[in-house]
């Protein structure tokens, strides 16, 4: 096991080397096509139901673009379940997956069959080869990774559209484009990025991301704040109000009813 | 304006629809001013349809719970509905069944078949209470006053010979009944220990216990279940808040908003339903929530995995 993940860092290490080691020139195809996105910090107040982010970018004429937008891997637990008896319908196991992004949010300016294979990692299904599902003591009985995908999709925190990039006007043989991304309005506090991925004849030619910032703002953020820090008082404070709420209405009522 | 309708709700990490919200804290609160269960059975599920995490939506409908039931408690005990003696002592017993339970599903958790026995156990529960109470009151309503007196001493004799011997025996006037203090200390600790294993408040089996075992008139039952709910669930919000950070006390508000208002329309038109009335329609209602159980253990789920937290 310890061998294997040495293995995975000496491999990550020297992938970081190789990508510094070529940005010079991908740096030149970076340049060209620039990227955006409206808003970069998302305001998460009491008035926050999701929002469309705004991608805006240019890339070389007649390219293709494919964006992605992703927060950091976390680890998951999750419940696996199964028949039992035959009959029953039921939790049968554990599962515990690595490496997973809360939320993907993938669209295209062409639909992915016309865009090659090149794209196949940007996609939902793509996110199969970066999860890992943890062997736990006994092997789950079902496509973990392909039942993960269409949990988050029920929930609305994966996407995948194709179609939505809009292209604008060419000037100088460089096009520009416009996305909107529907962010759900579950996403988590925490630093997101935008991909986009540029493509020519199935080929990527470029790479380039945005980043975008979720905080909370206003009223969420004392709740927030007060619940975790003073989570006994929070309590406490929950229950009296609840009861003095519940006396008010009653009396409300019985002062009514009087009449 | 729609705009306005929305709230972001940080605890849930979620946003909601106001009216959506209200609406179902209103008929929950309704049925709870009724019947004098919790509906945390009907809450919690129904709040996760709408995006709220399961850990959350039962923590959170907790909070709601106290507020409603101290509004239903106020409300029955003008109408002299709260048999405070009874309910001290139900509540007693619950509290050991609670934590007796709690242990005990950490010791099946480990033998690993767990989530089997939490469905059986609900589904057999909700299917023999209901069925149960739907019978029963189905025959008193369909059987004419007459033959009813003149069965009832005859069957009620056996039981009652069997609970008169119980040592301390003890006379609840509220109630109008003479029982010995056994009787609800020990039913407490037995719903107190079926409710930490199904993961509810425990009203449901409550009401049933006090009106078949414990010969409770229905009006005095709904009362003193809301009573004694209100002090369960003062504790699972505070044990909530501090230890797993799960209540949204903003969620917990709406619903409060909507279900007190429910609860007290509830408790008026509770009073002019007559106690088999209201006992058949208790009974509908169990049996329509074990077929929905039931049917969710029989049909292939669309997703074949599920988030930890939720039963």
């Amino acid at each position: 096991m310890k061998t294997v993940t040495f293995f995975r860092l000496a491999m990550a290490a020297f992938c970081l080397f190789v990508v510094s080691a070529v940005s010079v020139p991908a740096h030149a195809e970076t340049d060209i096509s620039a990227i955006k996105a409206a808003p970069e910090s998302i305001a998460m107040g009491a008035q926050y139901d999701g929002i469309d982010l705004t991608v805006h970018g240019t890339v070389p004429e007649g390219s293709d673009v494919v964006l992605r937008f992703t927060g950091p891997p976390a680890d998951m637990h999750l419940r696996e379940k199964g028949k039992l008896f035959g009959l029953l319908w039921m939790n049968v196991g554990k599962v515990a997956v690595k490496n997973v992004p809360n939320v993907c949010l993938v669209d295209s300016s062409r639909p992915f069959d016309q865009l090659g294979a090149a794209v196949a990692s940007y996609r939902l299904e793509g996110l199969r080869d970066a999860v890992e599902v943890e062997k736990t003591t006994e092997l789950p009985k079902i496509d973990v990774a392909h039942e993960l995908i269409l949990l988050k999709e029920q929930d609305g925190m994966y996407h995948e559209s194709e179609g939505g990039i809009v292209f604008g006007k060419v000037v100088d043989g460089m096009q520009s484009y416009t996305a909107k991304l529907h962010i759900p309005s579950a996403l988590s506090p925490g630093k997101y990025l935008v991909e986009a991925a540029v493509l020519r004849d199935g080929i990527i030619i470029g790479k380039n991301t945005a980043p975008v910032e979720a905080a909370l703002v206003g009223f969420p953020k004392w709740l927030s704040s007060m619940a975790f820090d003073n989570s006994l008082l929070y309590g406490v404070l929950a229950t009296i109000i609840a009861i003095f709420s519940g006396l008010i209405i009653g009396m409300v009522f019985q002062s009514k009813g009087a009449h | 304006m729609s705009l306005d309708l929305n709230l972001y709700l940080p605890i849930a990490g979620n946003s909601v629809n106001c009216l959506a919200i209200l609406g179902l804290g209103g008929v929950v609160g309704l049925l709870s001013g009724i019947f004098g269960v919790g509906g945390g059975f009907l809450m919690t599920p129904l709040l996760i349809m709408l995006g709220i995490p399961p850990t959350v939506a039962a923590a959170s409908d907790s909070n709601q719970i106290v507020g409603a039931s101290t509004s239903g408690t106020f409300a029955h005990f003008k109408l002299g509905n709260v048999d405070f003696k009874m309910g001290m002592l139900l509540l007693l017993g619950g509290v050991g069944g609670g934590s007796l339970g709690v242990q005990l599903i950490k010791i099946l958790r480990q033998l690993g078949n767990a989530d089997f026995l939490i469905s059986i156990t609900y589904v057999l529960m909700l299917g023999f209470v209901g069925g149960f109470m739907f019978l029963e009151s189905l025959q008193a309503m369909r059987k004419p006053t007459a033959t009813k007196v003149e069965e009832a001493p005859k069957q009620e004799s056996r039981y009652a010979r069997a609970i008169g011997a119980l040592p301390f025996q003890m006379d609840f006037p509220r109630s109008g009944v003479q029982l010995s203090v056994l009787m609800p200390l020990l039913l407490g600790v037995l719903v107190g220990v079926l409710a930490a294993i199904m993961g509810v408040g425990g009203g449901f089996i409550m009401v049933p216990v006090m009106v078949y075992l414990l010969r409770m008139p229905m009006h005095v039952v709904v009362g003193t279940s809301l009573f004694q709910i209100l002090f369960t669930c003062v504790n699972v919000t505070i044990m909530q808040s501090w230890q797993n950070h799960t209540v949204d006390f903003v969620l917990a508000l709406l619903l409060l908003l909507g279900s007190s208002i429910g609860a007290q329309v509830g408790t008026k038109v509770g009073k002019k339903l007559g106690g088999e009335q209201l006992k058949i329609c208790l009974a509908s209602l169990v049996l329509v929530v074990m077929v929905k159980m039931l049917y969710d253990l029989l049909a292939r789920p669309d997703v074949l995995l599920a988030y930890m937290g939720g039963h």
